[in-house]
């Protein structure tokens, strides 16, 4: 059956190829100690003229806050980048006859650059603990987070390769990528907490996949979704992750017999 | 012969197709980008109407001021971000043999020139200036031009000292990225929310504070309790932009020097 072997090579190798990149890496725990900081001073403002939302307190806001970057550290890396890549210059032509699982193939590319991300959590995570207090809630509640948490990856990671197959059409969807990314951390959660967002549009937002990425996580982790909704959430989200594994199959079958190298 | 030429017509049609549904494609992400950012701040000065005595139609005169200049560079000074491509591929020799100063070749790289997201940032000035009820007078109109020329030069120093830095080290896309994304990051708020060191920083250091803080605060008649300049200040954005633009200039040049010496 499948060995498990060369996929870890691939992860592996992954990893190895974005750690060489220490500028950017640099630059990607920089902006992130920058942008709490700016969190800190905007929620800080904002709460101490204002009236706050019943059952969102500053230090909650500053959690929310900062835990969404922590996360987007993660989930922000496209791990299906390397798909739109190789149809690009035509080598995944190469790649459907090779005897792996092209699928599973960039799937572990993606996991090993999101592995390295997640190492970068750890300094990121401390240099924020220096400008912000994040609260830690009881060990139940950290351990559903990361259920959701993981949840979550899935349903990012089938969302970007839906997007990114449909490089087997139209070649040209770095904009659509684009478009789709900045909609979605917007509608996610991950900006502002969607409980802000009024009336029907709040009804929607919720109802969307991309509340499944960032929202759920961290609404259960500050404890805006209590306990007795955990099951509830965790099953919307799961639902959303066996919708688009599902779409992911679907496109993938067609793409790979629609193969269309775009020459030099 | 009649199918060769079918073959050749369906060809160009479907480029100029391609061609026109990028350029939709990336029009619609300007829109995205920046309707996101407003659509996160209307959320957020909904649930807390007031930061620092500003409310939301201020703050969308503050972006849109910031929009302007960002606009501007991107219409007519974008090209510079291909500096690191050019050197990369070895392509940027081609300019410093020919006789005519290469910043000024770079720049005039023929491409597309449709400037929508130059209509796009007047558009949202225009409706964000009636909005907050700022009088166009003729102050109003002489000034906010020069500003926005302003605000556009300090973006060309951002993006010219970053492709400088090209010359050094090779990959720098990430880090001209997360510079812009900082700057429509720590510019969307008034600066006065931050410690009296980041405002001086983004005052006199990197000066994106003349982008848009300071001449809003002239326009809206608002004081500035941070640094108690007095609001006139905000005229001099045409001036700090030249002069930031000036230092940038600089290191681009000692950059192109480098880059000569090394023999690359």
């Amino acid at each position: 059956m499948l060995s498990a072997v060369p996929y870890v090579e691939f992860a592996k190798k992954a990893f190895a190829r974005e750690a060489t990149y220490r500028m950017e890496v640099f630059t990607e725990v920089a902006s992130l100690v920058l942008r709490v900081y700016l969190l800190r001073c905007l929620w800080t403002a904002l709460y101490a003229q204002n009236a706050a939302p019943l059952n969102l307190p500053l230090h909650s806001m500053i959690t929310y806050a900062t835990i969404a970057l922590l996360m987007s550290l993660i989930l922000e890396v496209d791990g299906t980048r390397l798909i739109r890549e190789k149809i690009r210059d035509g080598s995944i032509a190469t790649d459907l006859m090779k005897p792996i699982s092209v699928p599973l193939y960039f799937f572990s590319d993606g996991f090993g650059n999101t592995v390295l991300h997640a190492v970068l959590v750890i300094p990121s995570l401390l240099f924020a603990l220096l400008l912000v207090h994040i609260d830690i809630p009881p060990p139940t509640t950290l351990a559903i987070f990361a259920l959701s948490f993981a949840i979550g990856y899935f349903v990012n990671f089938f969302l970007n390769f839906v997007m990114n197959s449909i490089a087997f059409w139209t070649l040209e969807t770095f904009a659509v990528q684009l478009i789709v990314r900045w909609v979605s951390d917007l509608l996610s959660g991950q900006i502002i907490p969607l409980t802000f967002v009024p009336g029907i549009f709040g009804r929607i937002v919720f109802a969307l996949p991309f509340a499944a990425i960032y929202s759920t996580p961290l609404l259960i982790y500050v404890g805006i979704i209590p306990p007795s909704q955990w099951m509830n959430a965790l099953i919307a989200q799961v639902l959303w992750l066996a919708g688009f594994g599902a779409i992911s199959y679907v496109v993938w079958r067609a793409a790979s017999r629609h193969v269309v190298v775009q020459g030099g | 012969m009649l199918a060769t030429y079918l073959q050749y017509w369906r060809i160009n049609f479907l480029t100029f197709l391609e061609y026109r549904a990028n350029f939709v494609m990336w029009f619609v992400f300007t829109i995205v980008y920046h309707a996101t950012a407003i659509a996160a701040l209307f959320v957020t000065m909904r649930q807390f109407p007031t930061m620092n005595t500003w409310d939301f139609r201020q703050m969308l005169f503050l972006y849109a001021l910031w929009m302007m200049g960002h606009e501007i560079h991107n219409a007519f000074f974008f090209n510079v971000i291909n500096v690191p491509e050019f050197v990369r591929e070895g392509r940027f020799d081609r300019f410093l043999v020919r006789p005519l100063d290469a910043l000024f070749q770079v720049l005039t790289v023929p491409q597309q020139l449709f400037p929508d997201g130059l209509i796009l940032a007047a558009i949202t000035l225009t409706v964000a200036t009636k909005i907050a009820g700022v009088t166009v007078d003729a102050r109003y109109l002489i000034f906010v031009p020069l500003i926005a020329i302003g605000g556009a030069l300090i973006d060309f120093g951002i993006s010219l000292a970053i492709a400088a830095v090209s010359f050094w080290f090779i990959r720098v896309d990430t880090l001209r990225w997360v510079v812009i994304s900082l700057e429509q990051d720590f510019t969307r708020y008034p600066i006065s929310i931050y410690s009296r060191g980041v405002q001086v920083v983004l005052a006199f250091v990197l000066p994106f504070a003349f982008m848009n803080y300071f001449p809003a605060t002239y326009f809206l008649q608002k004081a500035d309790p941070g640094l108690h300049l007095n609001p006139s200040v905000g005229l001099l954005t045409p001036l700090v932009g030249l002069a930031w633009f000036g230092i940038a200039y600089v290191i681009w040049r000692i950059g192109v020097q480098h880059y000569q010496g090394t023999g690359s």
